[in-house]
Parts: C-alpha cells; structure tokens; sequence
C-alpha cells in the first residue's frame, strides 16, 4: 500500500509500546523473588495454558457464566485467529499483494484459514455487539462500567468492520469494476475462489455494492488504514488499563503456582534479628510484593468474579477484591519509580565492601519506601481481616491471580511488625500458648473424649500404622468430640492399628498463621514435628481439613514431613477395600457442604461424595454452591475466633441457602463448618428439620 | 514516676489438680504468671505510655522465671529483678512482704502495683500487708487508676456498696482486679527484643537481707496439707417439652429440695 | 477459753445474717464471743448483737466512718483486739473484710487467711482449712502464730439457734480519718436491689439472654422472687449487668439456699463463686453446658422459653 507510511506508524507504535513495555517489566523485575520456582514442570504449565487460557476453561467452563463466557471466549479466539490475518495486513503495507508461505492460495491451509478468519470476524462482531448491550443495558452486577471498557470494545467492533469492509471493498473492485489495481484474491482450481469461502466478507461487499468504482476504491484505501491504525492504538492502549491481560495473562497462567493452589504461605526467618530492625516481615510496603504478585496485578482485567463468590463481599463486608486489587495496582504505579530506584541500591548493596557506605545506602533506601503503609493507608484493616481464606476467588478467577497470599503476607506484616490486628484473638492466642488449643482449656483434658473408647495413645504405643490427628475441636469442643468418637469407632470396625498423640497434641498452628502470627504458629509447629519426629510419624490421618492442610503443606517448610490424609478420605479408601460396609439406610434428602480446606485447598471432592451416595436412601442432592465454587462456613482464615459485626453472618447466609435445598441433613467434612453451619440451623430455628453432621458420624451410624 | 510490679508465677489454674498424700502431684503441671499480676503489669505499661512512668517488675521465688519476665518485658515493661533463695520456700504473704519491701526500700519506688491475689493461693494478702509495712496507704480491687499529678492517683475500687473513687497520696500500693483492664499479648517485635533484656537476678543476700529477717524462720502459718475439693455431683438433667418439664422440677424444688 | 472477736458486717444500718453465722460457729467451738461493730448511727445495734450471741460489742459509732476507708476500719479492729485479747479475729465475706484483714494481721503480728471455710481449734492449736487454686484444692493450714485474723467464705458457718449473749458495749476510740486515701464519692449500685451476699435465692443470667431485653427476662423472675439478681462475666463484659452483680471468683461469691443459673453455660471461674449453693438450678440451651455437671437440677432449653413458663409455675406453688 505504502511502505513509507507503514513504517513510520510502526516505528511510532513499535516504540512508544516497547518503551511501556519495558517499564513494566523493569518494575516487576524490582520487586521481590517469588519463594518457588515458577519456570519447572514445563509440560504442567503449558497444559495449564492450553486449557485455561487458550480453553478459557474459567469462562465457559462455569455454567453460570456460560453466555457471557462465551462471548469472551469467542473475542478471544478470534483475535487468535486474526493474528495471521494481521501478519498479512503489514505485509500488505509494504509489498502489494503480500502472501504468507503455508497461509496461501496454493495450500487447502490458506483456504481454510481465510473461511475461519472470515466466520470468526462476524462471530467476534457480533459478540462485541453482545458485550456493549449486556454493558448498558443488561449491567451484570459485578461489572464495572467504564469508559475504557467501552472504548475497547468499539476498538474491537472497529477493527472487524474495517477488515470486513476492506475484503467487501477488494472483493467489489474485482467483480464489479475489473479489478482495477490489479488486486490479488485467491483463485485455486482444486480449491474455488476466495469469494466462496468468506460469505461474511462478500456480505459486506454487496453491503457497499452502490458505490461507484473511485468510492469503492477510497474505502479500501482508507479501511485498511483505519484497521491498522485502530490496531497500533489498540496495542498501545493495552499496557495502560485493564487489557493488560491480552498480553499478561498467558504468561500469567503459565507462571501460576503448581502443586499448591496459591504461593504458600512465607515461612519467616523470625531468628534474623535484621529483619526486626528494618521492619521487612510480611508486607507492610508496596515494594514487598513479589513480580508475580505484580504480574497478577498487571493481569486482573477487572471481571468482578472474585468478588461475585467473595463470602465477605456478598454479605456486605468491606472486603471488595475489585477494589482491592485496584487499589494496590495504583499503589504499585505510583510508586515504580522509587521501586526501581530501591532494587538498583539493594543490589549495590550486596556488593559494597565499605561498611559507612553500606549505611548510607540503606538510608538512601529507607528514603524509598512508599509513603503509605499498605494495610491502614491502601488497604482498610476491616478489608484485610474480613478474608476467610476460602479460596473461591482464585478458583474462579480466569486469569488465575493469587489473591490469598497476598492477604496473608499482609496480615504478617500487621501482626509482626505493627502489632495491629483484632484484638479479640488474644484469647485465643493466649489459650495456643498455655495449652495449645485456643479455648485454653487444659492441655491435659486433650484426650478426655477419648477415655473408655479403647483408644491408645503414641506414648502408650508407637508401633501403629496410623496417627490420628484429632485437632483442638475434636478434643475439646463438645459437638465435635461426638466426631472424633465416630472417627475410632470405624476405624476399629476396619481393624486399623492407629493410635492418638493425646496430651502430646498441639494445635497445628493453622489459625495463628491465618492471622499472621508467624511467630505463634512456627512455636506449634516445631513442637509438634518434635512430637511426631520422636515418635517416628509416617502416616497421619487428620480429622479436620485446617489441620490436614497445615500438616500436609506447611509442616514439610519446618521439616515435618509425613503422609497426610483426611478421615473422609481414608474411610472412603476402607469403603472401597470392603473393610467398612455401609447400609444404604439413611433416611431424608442429603446435601454437603464443601469445607474450603479439604475442597478448594486439597481437591477433595469425590470421596465425600461417594460415601454420601452410598448411604443415603433417598438421594443426594448438591447445592447451588458447590464443589470449588461452595460457599465458605465464615470460620476460616482465623474468622472462627474473630467477631462478626459487619453485614450479614456468613453461616447465616449458608443456613439459609441449605435451608431453601429442602433437605434433612447436611454433611460436612469440618469442625468449623460443622458449628458454622449448625449455629446457622439453629438460628434459623432449623436444627431440628435439618441435621448437621459430619460424614464421619453419618458413616458410623450406617455401617453393615 | 517509679512504678514497681509484681509478678508470681502460679500454676496453670486451667489443668486439673491432683493430690497425692496430702501433697499436689506436680507431674504435668505448668506454671504460667499469675492472670491479675498481668492485669498489674498492664496497669503498669499504661501508666509509662500515658505518663512516662519508669516500670520496674518484681518476681519472687518460683525457681527459673525468666520466661514471665521476658513476657513482661515483652509486654513494655524496663526492667525486672528476680529474687529467689532456698529460705523462699515455704514463704507466706507475711514473707513475701517483708521481701518487696526491700525491695521498695531501696528502689525508691512511687507506686507498687499488684495483682489482687494470686491464682494459687487465692489468699489476696501480700500487696496490703506491703503498704502496711511501708507505711504507705494501700487501695485494694482496684478496677480504674489515673495519675493526677507528681504525688497522686485516683483510683476506682469496687467495695461492697459501690464503686469508690479514691484519692491516693503517693507513695502508695494498689492492687487491681481483673476488671481494671484487657492485658496486651505483647507485639511480637517486643519479644524478639525482650530475649537479649538483662534479669537482675538475685538472693535474699544480694538484697542485704536475710531469711531470718524476712520472717522464713517463724512462719505464722503453714500448709499441713492439700485435700482434694469436694466435688459436686451432676444431678438431674431434664430435656424436652419446655412447659412439661418446667413443672416438673419446679415440683421438684418444692417438695424434694424444700427450697419453696 | 478462747476468744473470737467478730467484725459485724452491717449494711444500711442492718446487722446481716452472716454475722450470727460467725457468731454461732464461734460458739461452737467453745469460744469466748465479742463483735466490733463499725459506722455511723450503729449503737443501737448493740442489742441485736448482743442476741446475735455476743457478750462484749466494741462499738466505733462516728459521723467519719459512715463511708468504708480501710484505715480507719482497720484501727478499730486493732484497737477492738488489743482490748478483748482475742486469738481469732473473723470477718464475714466481704470486700471490706477482704481489705481490712490483712492490714490487721500486719498490725497485729498475726497469721492471716482469707476465705476459710473451717476452723477447728485442739489445745490452743488453730488449724483452718480453705479452697485455693480457683477451688480446685482445700488447704489445711496449720497457723503458727497466737493470733489469727481471718476472712470466712459466704456460706461456710451455719446460723445456729443458740442462747443470746449478753449487752456489754464497750465504746472504741475514733481514729482519725486517713488523708492519704480520701473518698470522694462512692458510686452505689442500684437501690432497691436484694444484696446478693445476703439473698436466700439469687437469679443470675449469662450470655444465653443474648441482650437485654433477654436480661430483663430474667430480672423479672427475681424480682417475684425476691432473690438477688446476679451474673456471669459474659454479660458484665456485654455491658449489660454492673460489675458488682458478676457472681464468680473474681466478683460475688455466693451461697444461697437455692442458685437459678439462667442461660449461664459455667466456666470455672462462675462456679467457682458459687458452687457452695444448697441447691442450683439451671436452664441453658445447651445439653452439654458445664453448668449441667454441678446443677441437682438441669432443663435443657432456651431461656426464652423457660422463663415466662418457670415464672407461672413457682407463682402457682409460692400461693
């Protein structure tokens, strides 16, 4: 077309993009290290971009979302699609009639490409269309309406009408007025003309039939500009605002965490007295992230749907994920300047010999902080302790941002260094403290529950195959003692040689470190891996999924390494090995609720189920919320021992929806969602109609 | 202002007690600072942020009760002296006065504050027997406690027709109830820091005092031995149809139990 | 013979019960009977002290002591001992007796105990014995020392009908007020209200009536009882009961004939302040609160439902 304008709009374009490119990328490089690799495992990560991003398995893999997930989908493969189209476009820029090898008129290929590209313009069309109406006049509640998200969607409907225009303009040079500028279309014997493989196109064409040959011609000329230059601003428009993710979420997906749902918790060096001193525990400053809690930043494209599942949010929290991934992107921005500056003095720090130097550096450093405190000046403490750690928003996020650890490293920071968090904890700190449960009930009253039950202890005799880990509910909370009680009775119908650590037993620490007390939490933790390091530990069946989850992923950072798994588990495995029968006895509807911590954290869907099943007479029936999409009970994250005054009560809004499910039981796999739930039956005046039980006592009442 | 502190370590009141031949069985138990000496010790810290007061904390006895110390430290307070001695033994409230008013003595201290008892003896006598000693005047259950000035405090106590608002002339001794405030969990910073604090460890000789002198050698009293507490049996418990049962044990009060 | 001089525990110009308590346990033991009554308008009381089983009242009968200072109360006390040469000095359960024993004993040279529930006295020999570690164990103590100043639990002595003693008041001389602990005011608790030390019910509501709409409740069935109205700590923490109603071991122990636990679940410092009741009564919403382990009678339900119906049935049996 011409080349010398070509180039200059790309060397324009090409420059001012890669200049914000490379800003972007220097930030993320200053800021902290992640504590896993995130390049191992290459064929899980590229399975993961294939089908979560490529698949947008997140989008139309939710039945929900499926329309609207749809649509992003098709969007998105056909900007995939259009990529090769746009390779030939430039080309078309500098050399008349420009043909991409494979992609031509000589092979089936080039044929079929241009049908697809075709269909999908018309597709991604009317999808834009789609998204405009269900913007304005739909209004899902969880989208935010702005300008830029209109401006792009109108960028895109731009660039499918300019293509469709400038291919319906060629198409009526050629037939219409005798090809005048000798234009190239494809014309294969084997294959048929390229007329009869673009219908969308040739639509478009008769659609400006009237005009005469020059107009027809000026169209053309001036579609093909206006795409170009639609798509140059396009690309320069997307490092600034929410279609980041065009670009970021690709390599997003394919940097996630594998092996554990999110970035684990850090495990602090409380030892180093440094760190005390320049105040470098958990997150305090914008600088502390690490890249890929930036990238996850640069990627959010502003859906909503972490807050749509967010339990806080929906029942009126202050916790909003929307805004709070907003809020630390703009902190992160305002400050890139001074983070890069930091880095580039921390690395001259590493290798400065001179100790007065040394000094000044870190003044000049400490001058680099952000001026905000990011819990208090950003981030509201009410926000940062209304999380329950459920998970839902990372499993329903498309782009798989990690929005826990975050939370988390930021509640290390208050808990640690600042000494700020709700106060109410203290007891139950206290109570961790003296006698490692956090009622502070007597350490040697552990094993109580278990008197007369047969039960032996580790210290009585160690040579079992199994240690029941029994948690601090189990062993002193009254409604859960009836649990761990069905817990041994089936595991002595199995015949399993298993003991308990009993009075030897400590919390696990997991609540102390949901709520940022690293130092409480690593106190537990090491006594406890003494305690089954002693007592040579190899396997462990955990009757609560915190603990579970503790055991199995926390404990191997402190050295405690053991095979962990949780009683549902392990009683569907004595289930399916014939040592447990089961009687297909239980009488009225059954539901379950999915506890976050064996769900969402530990992938245990199916077994609770399959017991559920096979012993429920008159069926089992799921939730509306369930499985990885299952509403939190409200006790996790440390919630269990914090008050909830704001908004409605979590377990509430449970109750209430297991309630409209008209069922007569409700099982469950958790302590806290057992009492969760069943504080919500009661207050619902529905304990009697609806029973709360764990799967445990519901097997043991139905075995054969 | 010089504030001293009190702190005992106890036995951790949540275990269950046992007693063998008139003796507690030690094996298990745990011994923690004792709760209302943490409500002094709280008392304390406030008074040193609101008023710049200088925090010094006393512990008696106990054998190795650095880790109380540290938590005090932890919790804001300056600086700890320990004082242990063989003769501390079988100390009483008699003794233990005698001892912390050494110590006032020579530390020169504005005010003692105290727990109101202690959760092992539940006795409450020390911190007024001190005052007595001292000379100084003495407000027990105490649950509120403001600086006036250099040479006063007024103080809230909860007596048995109300509350009783005191003006007290330093120097002087209180000793709080657990209602005079919501002891810290100290910051975790403070107790990395607290570990490196010193521990002004000493006998009854490095106080230039003596058991004798004190009063170990003529105990006014003394523990002949424990017994195990009387223990109420659970007696009828009644579920079920809330008007029915109702009537029942109000049936019950009258003619069985012959309360009505 | 042995000599008890007890402290009269008066209140609003009324001698209470728990003074012919000690008295009587006094007399049981074989000892030789004094009081010391102090106040403001309290001579009169001398005869009733004297029929409380009494034979010498010494009486600090002044303007200055109308309000409790622990000082002054103490010196009377001293003075009162030093005059009767007694070898027991009891004080009824009271925060008063609580402030003012241990300034006596320091004065007087003395062994103190507080909260002793028995005494027993062989040859001159005084042993007590009393509930420590949050009445987990009892001490027997043996008291070393000539003279003994003790504080007795609530509830520990029983009134017995005994042959009155005689009017022989002596009159003590005023001690002067202390300067250096003034009172400036005393914030009372509500009037009209059954004294909980005293009452032969007490009604105390926990955290199971929720609000105070739930308190009202409950205050509504001690009041046809007549009874004292008390708490757990839950509901004085929730701002709904005073301080000074929290039945427990940091608050009011008690000891009443009959104890209604309403909606109170009994964590140990609770039952601490009041498992020497005759009987007790408990209503909670949950079967297996620990209130249930010490209570002869246990109803499982919700307080709301059980109270209006409990006020019904005890006004058909109390007609």
């Amino acid at each position: 077309m011409n080349p010398l304008l070509m180039s200059i709009l790309l060397i324009i374009a090409l420059t001012i993009f890669g200049r914000t490119m490379v800003r972007k990328i220097q930030l993320l490089m200053a800021l902290e290290p992640t504590a896993a690799g995130r390049t191992d495992r290459i064929m899980d990560r590229i399975k993961n971009v294939v089908i979560i991003a490529l698949g947008q398995k997140r989008l139309v893999g939710r039945k929900k979302e499926f329309v609207s997930g749809l649509m992003h989908a098709f969007i998105f493969w056909g900007f995939c699609v259009l990529l090769i189209r746009s390779i030939t476009l430039y080309g078309e820029g500098f050399a008349h009639g420009f043909q991409l090898p494979i992609f031509n008129e000589n092979f089936l290929l080039g044929y079929l490409y241009i049908g697809l590209k075709d269909i999908m313009e018309g597709i991604v069309l009317v999808m834009a269309a789609y998204a405009i109406f269900r913007r304005a006049v739909i209004k899902p509640e969880r989208l935010h309406n702005t300008w830029e998200a209109y401006f792009v969607l109108c960028m895109i409907v731009t660039l499918m009408i300019s293509d469709l225009l400038l291919d319906g303009a060629r198409y009526n040079l050629i037939t219409l007025y005798n090809n005048p500028g000798n234009l190239h279309f494809f014309n294969n014997l084997s294959y048929g003309n390229e007329f009869i493989w673009t219908p969308v196109s040739v639509a478009a064409a008769s659609l400006i039939s009237p005009l005469g040959a020059d107009a027809t011609g000026y169209v053309m000329t001036a579609m093909f500009w206006l795409h170009i230059i639609t798509q140059l601003t396009f690309l320069n428009f997307l490092p600034i605002g929410k279609h980041f993710h065009v670009i970021t979420s690709l390599p997003n997906v394919f940097l996630k965490s594998l092996g554990y749902p999110h970035e684990k918790t850090k495990l602090l060096n409380l030892e180093d007295e440094s760190v005390w001193e320049d105040e470098s525990l958990g997150m305090n400053h914008i600088h502390q992230l690490n890249w890929k809690q930036g990238l996850d930043l640069y990627t959010c494209t502003e859906c909503g749907r972490c807050k749509e599942v967010c339990p806080a949010f929906s029942t009126d929290k202050p916790l909003n994920l929307y805004d709070f991934n907003q809020d630390l992107k703009h902190e992160l921005h305002a400050n890139s300047d001074k983070i890069i500056k930091r880095k580039k003095l921390s690395l001259a720090l590493a290798n400065e010999p001179d100790e007065a130097r040394k000094e000044e550096i870190k003044a000049q450093m400490a001058g680099l902080k952000s001026e905000k405190s990011l819990v208090g000046d950003v981030i509201k403490e009410d926000t940062l302790w209304a999380c329950t750690t459920c998970r839902a928003c990372e499993e329903v996020c498309p782009v798989t941002i990690e929005h826990v650890p975050r939370i988390m490293a930021m509640r290390q920071g208050q808990t640690l260094m600042a000494g700020v968090y709700p106060k109410e904890l203290n007891t139950a700190l206290k109570g961790l403290e003296r006698n490692g449960n956090p009622w502070g009930i007597g350490y040697d009253k552990r094993a109580d529950w278990a008197e007369g039950l047969g039960v032996k202890t580790m210290a009585e005799d160690s040579d079992v195959d199994y240690l029941l880990w029994v948690g601090c509910a189990g062993s002193f909370d009254d409604r859960t003692k009836k649990v761990s009680v069905s817990i041994v009775k089936i595991l002595q119908k199995a015949g399993i040689n298993f003991a308990i650590l009993g009075t030897e037993e400590k919390c696990t620490g997991d609540f102390a470190r949901r709520a940022g007390n690293e130092m409480m939490y690593q106190a537990m933790a090491r006594e406890n891996i003494e305690t089954l390091n002693n007592y040579k530990v190899k396997k462990i069946i955990a009757a609560c999924p915190h603990c579970l989850n503790t055991l199995k992923h926390e404990y191997p950072q402190l050295d405690g390494n053991y095979e962990v798994i949780h009683h549902t588990e392990f009683i569907e495995g004595l289930v399916r090995s014939g040592k447990i029968k089961l009687n297909k006895a239980l009488e009225g509807s059954l539901t379950y609720h999915d506890p976050c911590y064996l769900g969402r954290y530990n992938s245990i869907y199916d077994q609770p189920r399959s017991l559920l099943s096979a012993i429920s007479k008159d069926g089992f029936k799921e939730l509306d919320r369930h499985a990885n999409e299952s509403f939190c009970c409200g006790a996790g994250g440390a919630r269990m021992w914090l008050e909830e005054t704001i908004g409605k009560r979590i377990n509430l809004a449970r109750a209430e929806e297991i309630a409209d499910r008209n069922v007569a039981t409700v099982a469950v796999g958790c302590p806290f969602c057992l009492t969760m739930v069943e504080d919500g039956m009661k207050e619902l005046g529905k304990e009697e109609q609806i029973k709360t039980r764990d799967i445990a006592e519901l097997v043991a009442g139905n075995m054969a | 202002m010089k504030i001293l502190t009190t702190v005992k370590k106890v036995v951790d009141v949540e275990l269950n007690i046992h007693i063998k031949d008139g003796a507690i069985v030690e094996d298990g138990l745990q011994y923690v600072i004792n709760a209302w000496d943490e409500n002094a010790v709280e008392a304390a810290v406030q008074l040193k942020e609101k008023n710049n007061a200088e925090t010094t904390l006393v512990s008696l006895g106990g054998g190795d009760n650095a880790d109380i110390i540290r938590k005090c430290y932890a919790m804001g307070i300056d600086e700890g002296i320990h004082v242990d001695d063989p003769a501390l033994a079988k100390a009483d409230s008699f003794v233990y006065a005698n001892v912390l008013k050494k110590i006032v003595e020579k530390g020169g201290y504005d005010l003692v504050i105290t727990g109101k008892q202690a959760q092992d003896t539940d006795s409450g006598q020390t911190g007024i027997m001190l005052a007595e000693f001292l000379g100084f005047p003495c407000v027990s259950n105490v649950v509120a406690l403001e600086v006036l000035d250099e040479t006063h405090v007024k103080v809230s106590r909860l007596g048995d027709s109300g509350t009783e608002i005191i003006e007290l002339a330093l120097p002087a001794v209180v000793t709080v109830s657990d209602s005079i405030n919501e002891p810290r969990l100290p910051a975790m910073r403070g107790i990395m820091m607290a570990k490196k604090k010193k521990i002004d460890s000493m006998d009854l000789a490095g106080l230039g005092t003596s058991g004798a002198d004190v009063g170990c050698g003529a105990l006014k009293s003394e523990i002949a031995e424990f017994m195990a507490s009387k223990t109420r049996k659970a007696g009828r418990k009644f579920e079920g149809d809330a008007a029915k049962i109702t009537a029942e044990v109000v049936g019950l009060l009258a003619t069985e139990a012959k309360v009505f | 013979m042995a000599k008890v001089l007890v402290i009269a525990d008066i209140k609003q110009g009324v001698l209470k019960g728990s003074t012919l308590e000690l008295l009587s346990k006094a007399r049981a033991i074989g000892a030789e009977t004094a009081v010391v009554a102090i106040g403001k308008n309290i001579s009169s009381l001398a005869a009733d002290m004297a029929k409380a089983g009494s034979n010498t009242q010494y009486i600090a009968d002044d303007a200055s002591l109308e309000l409790f200072s622990a000082g002054p109360y103490a010196s009377c006390v001293v003075d009162a001992a030093k005059q009767s040469n007694a070898d027991m000095i009891w004080f009824g359960f009271s925060e008063g007796g609580k402030a003012v024993a241990p300034r006596v004993a320091a004065q007087l040279g003395a062994a103190c105990a507080t909260e002793i529930i028995d005494v027993t006295l062989t040859g001159g020999n005084i042993e007590i014995v009393r509930p420590a570690i949050a009445n987990k164990v009892m001490q027997r103590v043996k008291i070393n020392s000539k003279q003994l100043v003790a504080v007795v639990r609530a509830g520990a002595f029983q009134a017995t009908e005994g042959n009155a003693g005689k009017e022989n008041v002596v009159k003590l001389s005023i001690p002067a007020a202390d300067l250096r602990a003034v009172i400036k005011e005393i914030l009372s608790d509500a009037t009209g209200d059954v004294d909980l030390a005293d009452a032969d019910i007490v009604v105390s509501v926990g955290r199971g009536a929720k609000d105070q709409a739930g308190v009202n409740l409950v205050k509504e069935l001690a009041n046809d009882l007549k009874a004292g109205f008390g708490s757990s700590r839950a509901m004085v923490d929730g701002g709904f009961m005073a301080h000074n109603k929290q039945v427990g071991q940091t608050g009011k122990i008690v000891a009443p004939t009959l104890y209604m636990a309403m909606g109170i679940s009994g964590a140990i410092q609770h039952l601490a302040g009041m498992n020497g009741s005759k009987v007790i009564l408990a209503v909670n919403k949950d079967p297996e609160a620990p209130i249930f382990n010490v209570a002869d009678y246990g109803i499982v339900g919700d307080l709301f439902e059980v109270v209006p119906i409990l006020r019904e049935e005890l006004k058909k049996i109390r007609k």
